[in-house]
């Protein structure tokens, strides 16, 4: 299990990420696959994962699509044209903070 | 099959989560479909609905849509996060402000007082209730106003404490105790029950209330810590020389007395004789406190110079202000000063003695009030300058009226 605290700053990016490279998810499908792709190393609640969805969809990232399964509503969320332009840049921003911290964290070879 | 039984319970699952606290919509959407997936999930591995979806409940447990729905809302409320943002831009300019001010003071460059003073001023009145109100905003669980209040009210007293200290105002001493009371038996129980009711959910800020205390430890010493020898020792020969210069200008003063009575000017020597009474009364008085704080330190006898106990705050309080005639001897050397402004016409006498009596003007009025929280010497050396400026004033006053 990752800690909560470490992830905190980079869900959006995952999630972000996971949206450019499958198209158009749901809400379950994206905890799965997290968690698939982290071989269940993040486990990813509705909790933490609903508010950061809909900031995104707030701030026109993200837009939905709506489906009706039976009587169930399922909503699709995509990357917008300026959502996706910003995912490039946020999953950069994220690969150069790691190989930051990878150098901070590496042990110096004596 | 199973998405047909799930879709037959849809309405029961529905009115469950708004059992449970979810009133938004849009939310309400994306957590149905979520939780039916969820149910789905272990309904494919063989369970039935009814076991399955009670799992599903239990995992979510009690509070949790009331504390996502109030974290997404808050998300999306644009005029709360820019609240959020505003509070911290804020926070940092007013700290930058109250920073660049305390390096003009170390700097002794004018306007520090001012920056200092407006700096912490936004601190205390715009960033701090803007912070502490946010962040409760943000709290889901085991909201407690008193936490915030308490919180504010320490800090808040602590910085207006601060600058009101550097400023040299009055009641600079009293804030900062009250507010490390509030800190001792207010902020820190509190604090430290909230840890432990959150324990093992977050981490302990331990580390955090010890930093805080060595802070405030640090601000208490140095508000108590004695003055440093070298400076008690300037202001006992700053007294030392007032003394002798009063002593040299009184002789002076006899000297125009005597003066005065021998020759022809008998229509001044009434006017003459109300001043040195005057005078001399003022002078009784501070005697008597200069006196008042020697013994507070229980060494009557005991000239300024050798006396021990030379910072004790208490000594000018008790011997000046409490017992003592220290707001008198202001009201009485303000009257005096009124006088001799009347009877001096002369704008150019006016004004040097005007000078030195400018311990009655309103300014020293503050001077006179730290008087309270003043080492002993401190006050010694006051009172012996006041002296000198009372003695200097009738000299000059007296020569001015026997030669116009």
């Amino acid at each position: 299990m990752i800690a909560n605290d470490l992830l905190k700053g980079t869900l959006r990016t995952i999630i972000l990420k996971l949206l450019a490279d499958n198209g158009r998810m749901y809400g379950y499908e994206i905890t799965k696959k997290v968690e698939e792709l982290s071989t269940g190393k993040i486990k990813l609640t509705f909790g933490a994962l609903y508010p950061v969805l809909h900031k995104l969809e707030a701030d026109g990232h993200i837009a939905t699509e709506i489906e009706y399964i039976g009587k169930r509503v399922r909503k699709y969320y995509a990357l917008t044209e300026t959502g996706r332009s910003w995912t490039a840049q946020k999953v950069d921003e994220f690969f150069d903070f790691v190989n930051t911290l990878t150098y901070v964290l590496k042990p110096t070879p004596a | 099959m199973i998405a047909a039984v799930i879709d037959d319970n849809y309405e029961r699952i529905k009115a469950d989560l708004v059992r449970l606290g979810l009133t938004y919509e849009r939310l309400m959407d994306d957590l149905l479909d979520h939780i039916c997936c969820m149910v789905e999930e272990n309904m494919e591995e063989g369970d039935d609905f009814e076991s399955s979806y009670n799992m599903v409940l239990d995992s979510i447990g009690e509070n949790r849509l009331p504390e996502i729905q109030h974290q997404t809302l808050l998300n999306l409320d644009k005029k709360f996060q820019r609240m959020k943002n505003f509070t911290y831009i804020f926070g940092l300019s007013a700290a930058i402000l109250t920073i660049i001010g305390s390096l003009f003071k170390r700097m002794h460059w004018p306007g520090a007082g001012i920056m200092i003073v407006v700096g912490l001023a936004l601190v205390v009145l715009v960033f701090l209730p803007l912070y502490f109100i946010t962040s409760y905003r943000e709290q889901t669980e085991r909201k407690n106003p008193v936490y915030p209040i308490v919180g504010y009210l320490t800090l808040a007293l602590l910085l207006a404490g601060a600058s009101f200290k550097v400023m040299h105002w009055p009641g600079a001493g009293m804030m900062l105790n009250i507010s490390i009371g509030f800190l001792l038996i207010g902020f820190v129980p509190l604090y430290v029950v909230n840890v432990f009711q959150k324990s093992g959910k977050e981490r302990v800020y331990l580390p955090y209330i010890v930093m805080l205390l060595v802070g405030i430890a640090c601000v208490v010493l140095i508000s108590v810590v004695n003055m440093s020898k070298d400076r008690l020792d300037v202001y006992i020969d700053g007294a030392l020389a007032n003394e002798k210069q009063v002593e040299l200008v009184e002789e002076q003063t006899a000297g125009l007395l005597q003066l005065a009575e021998d020759s022809a000017h008998l229509d001044q020597l009434a006017t003459i004789t109300r001043i040195h009474n005057q005078v001399r009364d003022m002078q009784v008085m501070v005697t008597g406190m200069q006196e008042g704080m020697i013994a507070f330190v229980g060494q009557s006898g005991v000239t300024i110079e050798e006396i021990k106990g030379k910072d004790n705050k208490q000594a000018g309080r008790e011997a000046m202000l409490e017992h003592g005639e220290g707001s008198a001897f202001i009201m009485e050397a303000k009257k005096f000063a009124a006088m001799l402004n009347e009877l001096v016409k002369d704008p150019a006498v006016r004004a040097q003695i005007t000078d030195h009596l400018e311990f009655t003007s309103p300014v020293w009025d503050y001077a006179y009030n730290g008087v309270a929280n003043s080492p002993l010497v401190v006050n010694y050396y006051m009172n012996t300058d006041a002296a000198k400026g009372i003695a200097l004033a009738e000299y000059t006053a007296i020569a001015y009226l026997l030669h116009p």
